[in-house]
């Protein structure tokens, strides 16, 4: 009964989280409008694959990147989408305080509505793997892949895309005009710290560890080693399949435990500070 | 009659001052997100030097992805800052109080312009210690006089497409939202902001022709990084392109603030929230 009532729950504020996300727009405009990011970040990356190809001495590596940018699509959807999920209806439509008062209560609100950016996150995936396989060229040999290390890596950082999502939340919920700031700062700071488009040892030294306490890092190089056969760090290319799955499933799990707890901690401190419904007239 | 025009001037003159003031204040008002504005518009121009970088591409490449990430704060100004702010403005209730005041709404966004270009300014000053002191960027010998002449036409023609982009604000709500939103990565990839714009050959030049910023982008780079970056045209010319776009866009925002502020008035939605 109670699973009953809650998948109930979570197919009615997905439905309404599909409805804000697109009903400003007729069907072809809306469609476009999803396309059109993934697209030009793709084109993005290929034209400057496309300008080096002739001078670039590690060319092979750029599949790799590709890659990763396409699933970081997850990232950018459904973390920061989930952010933004708690800064529009506390300030654009000023339900926050009606949800989270409501039987639905906010968690089970804020998984529904994660699914429509799940499925956003997709389809933008989806776009720039096509896009990049028959358009630019980007392939893979698909006898160097490895299907069941690759379903758990894609279940494993799935989840911690959703945790994410949740410890964002929470840092909005905390947070009200520079919510915004933060939740864009966001984006563009796993962008970099999870080396999506290049690998991590570039960046320095004393940033680093950063970068390997976050699930994606490690999310990230998996799909590269068992989708394409080869990842991109040289560090992380001295541990074994069984090593860095294991590697990122710890991390993932990890991260998650943190970013429940986190959550946790940042309702009961927006609820204290009387966050929930405060808004700032941006 | 040239008494009115001299107090219509002081009028735009000051409504301008005025709302240039509210944007510089606003801007470095919360010190969290003013590093935040500096900060994270740079971390997406790291990573794809950093692309480079993995790639074993010559340091030329670094330098051109830098220059355009500094410019893309800009951009993100031109969008958010001048393009969206009429939806902000809608949203908290405060536009109509722009139509309600005595002076020209191209006082109010040229004022905007002009705030919001000084923020930009000292945010993008993060991006050129970073091209420095990080990314150590080797840049030609150049005329400052050149840079200065190509980034103000520039400004110009970006802050004039801005000024466009508010006026669909009067009228729509979320639509323009979310064509500003999806106006982001295209226009880096059709201004060529991280590799040189003749990678896209032919279509790069269509780019050119609709985006100020394409052709800004590859003015800079050739005044900061001569010959090691071949152009789209002579910077002469490119010149001269910025200076027409900013001369056009400036009657068109004119003729479009007047146009859809009679059309929104008449349809009921110039204050109409949550639309």
């Amino acid at each position: 009964m109670a699973v009953s009532e809650t998948f109930t729950r979570l197919r009615t504020s997905a439905w309404l989280g599909w409805q804000v996300e697109s009903n400003w727009a007729d069907p072809v405009v809306f469609f476009i409008y999803l396309i059109a990011r993934p697209l030009a970040v793709s084109l993005t990356l290929a034209a400057m694959y496309a300008a080096t190809r002739d001078t670039a001495t590690q060319g092979a590596a750029f599949a790799g990147f590709y890659v990763a940018n396409a699933f970081h699509a997850y990232v950018n959807t459904m973390v920061v989408g989930m952010g933004w999920v708690i800064f529009e209806e506390r300030e654009e439509s000023e339900m926050l305080k009606y949800v989270y008062v409501s039987p639905m209560g906010l968690v089970t609100y804020i998984g529904g509505r994660s699914f429509v950016r799940f499925v956003l996150g997709s389809i933008s995936a989806a776009l720039m793997l096509v896009v990049g396989w028959f358009l630019l060229g980007v392939r893979w040999d698909f006898s160097l892949t490895q299907p069941l290390p690759l379903a758990i890596t894609l279940v494993a950082g799935l989840a911690a895309t959703l945790a994410a999502g949740y410890l964002i939340c929470g840092i909005a919920m905390v947070l009200t005009r520079s919510a915004v700031t933060v939740l864009e700062g966001c984006m563009l700071g796993l962008y970099l710290l999870c080396g999506v488009i290049f690998p991590v040892d570039l960046m320095p030294v004393w940033i680093r560890p950063l970068s390997y306490v976050l699930p994606f890092t490690w999310w990230y190089e998996c799909l590269r080693r068992f989708l394409l056969g080869h990842g991109s760090s040289a560090w992380m290319n001295t541990l074994t399949d069984a090593q860095l799955l294991g590697a990122m499933l710890a991390v993932c799990v990890g991260f998650s435990l943190v970013a429940a707890f986190g959550y946790r901690e940042l309702d009961r401190l927006a609820r204290r500070l009387g966050r929930l419904d405060q808004t700032t007239m941006f | 009659m040239s008494r009115t025009l001299a107090a219509d001037a002081m009028l735009f003159v000051r409504a301008a001052r005025a709302r240039a003031y509210v944007r510089i204040v606003g801007s470095f008002r919360e010190p969290n997100g003013l590093i935040a504005d500096a900060v994270f518009p740079n971390l997406g121009m790291c990573a794809f030097v950093l692309m480079y970088r993995a790639l074993g591409a010559p340091a030329y490449y670094e330098a051109l992805a830098v220059i355009g990430g500094i410019l893309t704060t800009y951009w993100m100004n031109v969008l958010w800052g001048m393009g969206a702010q009429f939806y902000w403005e809608k949203q908290s209730g405060q536009l109509q109080l722009y139509f309600a005041a005595p002076c020209s709404r191209m006082a109010i966004l040229a004022g905007m312009a002009a705030g919001g270009l000084l923020a930009s300014m000292l945010r993008s000053l993060v991006g050129v210690a970073l091209a420095v002191f990080v990314f150590h960027v080797q840049l030609e010998p150049f005329s400052p006089w050149h840079l200065a002449a190509v980034f103000f036409a520039t400004m110009a023609a970006l802050y004039t497409l801005g000024m466009i982009m508010a006026s669909l604000f009067l009228l729509y709500g979320r639509e323009a939202w979310h064509t500003c939103n999806a106006f982001m990565e295209p226009a880096f990839f059709l201004s060529g902001l991280y590799f040189p714009i003749r990678t896209l050959g032919a279509f790069g030049a269509v780019a050119a022709a609709i985006l100020p910023l394409t052709l800004g982008v590859d003015a800079l780079r050739q005044v900061l990084l001569g010959a090691r970056s071949p152009g789209l045209m002579p910077v002469r010319w490119e010149f001269a392109a910025l200076c027409g776009f900013a001369v056009l866009y400036f009657f068109v925002a004119r003729w479009s603030l007047r146009y859809l502020e009679n059309l929104s008035k008449r349809e009921g939605r110039l204050t109409q929230r949550w639309q």
